[in-house]
């Protein structure tokens, strides 16, 4: 058990860099999109 | 070094590698270069940046080469906490700033730099103390990232020290010298992208390669009962609390956050800096668990350096695809802090020594532009010539960082107190630097009665860092509460006891003198300082771009600078 919890603790953190890569990806492409549509510059 | 031989990619691999980086990067920032940039835009972009690129850009910003190492030489040495205590409190310098940032946004919707609105609120000298700092601070930066791709190359090719530090710095100023900020957090985008995607990939391939649940029912021997608790009283008090300390001081200090915390939509502040906090967090704590999965197998640091930790693992654990994924892992975050910092430079330059200085305000935009880029190749250049004596750059950033602790209290204090004057905010900081370096360098002895003062403004300290992270999410009354509080429940447990732990002493002391100080000089001042005279005084310096009618993304309350 205890090396189970010692596993997943270890592996939490590049589940949780996914996660969050995924969170990040989708709003760069929603800040291009509305850059685009508004026709202004993104940066 | 010790017997122990890195695994070598050819020397085309890596300059293929490098080529393709720092080409495709350029390459990417030539997309949104304009003939003609406006120097607002070239500091802090449109000042209504969407969520998604401010959030990648404030993690790659905050993750540099020395996070992977140092947080995977805490997990080494410290256990399974000590990536905890090297990744969260970093991660928190990103959380704890922003409350703090919608208030600069809220004073000053045009500012560029922190330091330019200290000097609508103080003056000249409360501005260049700030402005000064940071310059050192990101100087410093620029260099501890060349000096980390040099190692790098030199220790996975046949390319010595010194081409990785010319390739990395002139790559990096290439894609960041037209366009400036814009550049930074573009290319910051897609950076983080392949940092983060090589962290998700590696540390289980790491993992798994070594032996996974196996390595772990093996490891567990070869933990101290400090190293195998997950609250290692010896981790957190040599490598969480000092850490904890610098949590604002960097914060302030830093002007790449507030290059980010001005450049963001006012309306994303919040989720822009949780995420990233949450994004810094994992990766680093992860990259730190890979220090943890070498102490469970046994490897010795080659050389005793535990800077080799991570490349030893890389190397022994990984196939050589990988090796290539994990190259460009750390050439991506030592790119990304260098592009920032090169960014933040000649936003500093352009608007605290030239904007606010030496045109007084009345600039002219093409000069100003090439101040800005003119000061990224002389940092540049700095940087490559001193990362090439291989100094003890993280010590240097170390003591930096305390020496940010000095202006904390001042800086946040001045903008919500109308009674602070110039001369509580420069006489404070400057006695707390001073005392700062009597205690760091051992020049006060620290027994008998100066040690039990020492001891008390570090409780104070203690008190005021807590007291400030209350004050910035739940107002004045929670700050004092917690502040106070804190300081009366620490008491017990600092004085006799602290004198034995210079570098937290004397990190606390900063932040306990500057706010005494300050404090007393304020209560003898009666300045009444009206906070909307900042607004009147901090605008932006292109205004040919900005005459007419603006252009207003929804949720910003500025017009757009670019």
């Amino acid at each position: 058990m205890q090396d189970l919890v010692m596993t997943a603790y270890i592996l939490i953190w590049p589940v949780l860099v996914g996660i969050m890569m995924f969170i990040m990806g989708r709003g760069v492409m929603r800040d291009f999109s509305r850059a685009r549509r508004n026709g202004e510059d993104v940066v | 070094m010790d017997g122990f031989s890195f695994y070598q990619l050819q020397t085309s691999t890596v300059v293929l590698l490098l080529l393709a980086f720092y080409g495709g990067t350029f390459l990417l920032s030539m997309r949104i270069g304009r003939k003609s940039e406006n120097v607002d835009g070239y500091m802090n972009s449109t000042g209504a940046v969407g969520f998604g690129i401010s959030a990648a850009s404030m993690t790659a910003t905050w993750i540099w080469a020395a996070s992977f190492y140092a947080a995977a030489t805490s997990g080494y040495k410290y256990g399974i906490s000590g990536p905890i205590h090297y990744g969260l409190w970093g991660a928190l310098m990103i959380l704890f700033i922003y409350p703090f940032g919608m208030r600069f946004r809220k004073l000053a919707p045009e500012a560029h730099t922190l330091a330019e609105i200290i000097h609508a609120r103080h003056g000249r000298s409360s501005q260049l103390i700030l402005a000064g700092s940071n310059i050192v601070g990101s100087l410093i930066s620029l260099m501890a990232n060349f000096t980390a791709a040099g190692a790098l190359v030199a220790m996975l090719s046949p390319l010595e020290f010194v081409h990785g530090v010319l390739i990395a710095g002139v790559g990096t100023l290439a894609y960041t010298l037209w366009s400036g900020f814009r550049a930074s957090i573009l290319t910051d985008v897609v950076q983080v992208a392949a940092m983060l995607g090589a962290a998700a990939i590696i540390i289980p391939a790491v993992f798994f390669s070594a032996g996974g649940t196996e390595v772990v029912s093996q490891g567990w021997d070869r933990f101290t009962a400090e190293q195998a608790n997950l609250f290692s009283r010896t981790a957190f008090l040599e490598q969480g609390a000092p850490y904890f300390a610098a949590v604002l001081a960097y914060a302030i200090g830093n002007q790449t956050i507030a290059q980010r915390l001005f450049a963001v939509r006012e309306d994303m502040i919040k989720p822009t800096f949780i995420s990233a906090t949450v994004s810094y967090g994992a990766t680093v704590i992860g990259l730190g668990m890979l220090g943890v999965v070498a102490l469970m197998v046994g490897l010795e640091p080659a050389g005793g350096d535990h800077n080799n930790l991570i490349p030893q693992m890389a190397s022994n654990y990984l196939s050589p695809v990988l090796i290539g994924v994990f190259f460009i892992m750390v050439i991506g975050s030592l790119s990304s802090t260098a592009d920032s910092d090169l960014a933040a430079l000649s936003s500093i330059v352009m608007t605290d020594i030239y904007g606010r200085n030496v045109a007084k305000g009345r600039v002219d935009p093409k000069v100003m532009l090439w101040v800005g880029r003119i000061t990224m190749i002389a940092a540049t250049t700095a940087g490559l010539v001193f990362a090439s004596y291989r100094i003890d750059i993280l010590s240097l950033l170390v003591f930096v960082g305390a020496l940010w602790g000095s202006i904390v209290f001042p800086v946040i204090a001045s903008l919500y107190w109308p009674r602070i004057n110039n001369r509580a905010f420069t006489v404070s900081v400057l006695v707390s630097l001073v005392v700062f370096c009597l205690v760091r360098f051992g020049l006060v002895p620290l027994e008998g009665g100066s040690a039990l003062v020492l001891e008390a403004f570090a409780t104070i300290g203690a008190g005021v860092v807590l007291g400030l992270m209350a004050f910035g999410f739940f107002g004045l009354r929670a700050g004092l509460v917690v502040g106070g509080g804190a300081a009366l429940l620490l008491a017990p447990f600092t004085f006799g006891f602290l004198r034995d732990y210079t570098v937290l002493l004397s990190s606390l002391n900063a932040y306990g003198v500057s706010t005494v100080l300050c404090t007393l000089l304020t209560l003898r001042s009666t300045e009444n300082f009206d906070f909307n005279d900042i607004r009147r005084r901090v605008t932006n310096f292109d205004e040919d771009e900005h005459a007419g009618a603006a252009d207003v993304a929804p949720g910003a309350t500025q017009p757009g600078r670019a």
